[in-house]
Parts: structure tokens; C-alpha cells; sequence
């Protein structure tokens, strides 16, 4: 999961590597992501979300294209 | 008796004080255990998705969303700085600290240098955009790539 300064950088780079385009993400969504997976990281209740919660947290953000299904 | 929530316990407080996750050997003179069974619960860890391990040593290469190895991510709070395995995993780590950071990290395919300031609990606005190159079913298949 790489950043670029751009959407034009993302398609140089895929380009570049003969690498398919996928779907972009925002950096608030990655937070929102980043907040999901690990706000609770460093607690003793410490778990990965799974399954149908992964889905919700993706809906909720708008990522709906097959590419993150899972 | 040593539990694997005793284990992961100590290596994200060993990793939160030194910046990064620590050795099996580490991890069994803290707990009073011996090395294989340390090795044995990041193993159990790992299964739960918790630890991504080094495949012969069996040491940590990853205790999400710390990085073991040093990393183009480079993630300070206050005086500690970690190394986060991705751009995800570096907003991740402010968000596991609860804490504000900065990221410091480049473009990937230009390599200019970004700076990713998290502040009271959200992303400063700044230009820069994600891009995964794996579809999320197969982001375990070999998570370091990923």
C-alpha cells in the first residue's frame, strides 16, 4: 500500500511497472481505515477486524468496487 | 501461566517504549519462558492475523502496524520514532497510540518527500492519495508484499 502525491503519479508509476490501476483512496479514508483496524490495538482486547465487519467498514467508506471484496 | 494475550501485551508495550517489536528472546526473559515457547505464541498470533513472522526464524517481521525492519515509512510521537509497514500502517500507528505524529515518507513514484501530519485526532490536509496494488482477498496471501 504505497502513497503518491497524486492520482497522475499513480498512473506514471502503474504504467512504469505494466501494473494494473486499481481503486485510489483517500487519505481520510485511510484514516478512517487506519482508526478501524487499530484503535485498539495496543489493548489486551487486541483483535484484526474479519469477515462480514471488513465489509462494513468498506461500505461505510464507499469501497465497493469487487477489488475489495474479500 | 503465560497466555498468547500475555505475549502480544509485551511486545506492543516492548515496542511502544523501543520502537520496535522485539526478539523471541526478549519476549521469554520478560515473561519467564523459554524462547520456543515464545516463538510458539507469535505463531498462534500469527494465525490470528495479529503478527506477520520472519518464515524460517519465526522471529517478528511485523506487529501490526509496526514494522520489525526498518521501512520507507517512518513514523514519529513525541521522542520515539517506529518504522509502520505501509502507508495505512503508518496513519495506523497514530491511531493506535492515540497520539499526534508525523509520517515521513515519499512519493512512490517520484520519490519526493511527504510529510503526513496526524493532530488531534485527524489527518492534516494534505495532497497525496493511496494506491494498493493487491485486492483485499489476497492481502494475507503474502502480507510483507501487500
Amino acid at each position: 500500500m504505497l502513497l503518491f502525491r497524486s492520482e497522475e503519479h499513480v498512473d506514471r508509476w502503474c504504467a512504469r511497472r505494466g501494473l494494473p490501476k486499481r481503486p485510489l483512496v483517500s487519505l481520510d479514508q485511510l484514516w478512517e481505515l487506519a482508526k478501524a483496524w487499530y484503535a485498539n490495538r495496543l489493548t489486551p482486547e487486541a483483535r484484526r477486524p474479519m469477515g462480514a465487519e471488513i465489509r462494513a467498514i468498506f461500505d461505510g467508506l464507499g469501497l465497493t468496487d469487487p477489488f475489495w471484496h474479500i | 501461566m503465560v497466555s498468547d494475550t500475555d505475549v502480544q501485551q509485551l511486545i506492543y508495550r516492548t515496542t511502544v517504549e523501543q520502537g520496535r517489536p522485539p526478539r523471541s528472546t526478549d519476549v521469554a526473559a520478560r515473561l519467564g519462558i523459554d524462547a520456543a515457547a515464545a516463538i510458539d505464541a507469535f505463531k498462534r498470533l500469527n494465525s490470528r492475523r495479529l503478527l506477520a513472522l520472519a518464515p524460517e526464524s519465526g522471529e517478528i517481521v511485523m506487529a501490526p502496524p509496526f514494522s520489525a525492519v526498518p521501512t520507507p515509512f517512518v513514523v514519529t510521537a513525541g521522542w520515539q520514532s517506529y518504522f509502520a509497514n505501509c502507508v495505512w500502517d503508518s496513519f495506523g500507528i497514530a491511531a493506535a497510540l492515540h497520539q499526534d505524529t508525523d509520517v515521513e515518507t515519499s512519493c512512490a513514484c517520484c520519490g519526493e518527500a511527504m510529510t503526513l501530519r496526524v493532530r488531534g485526532g485527524s489527518p492534516e490536509p494534505t495532497p497525496g492519495i493511496a494506491h494498493f496494488a493487491v485486492p483485499a482477498a489476497h492481502w494475507w496471501d503474502d502480507i510483507t508484499y501487500t
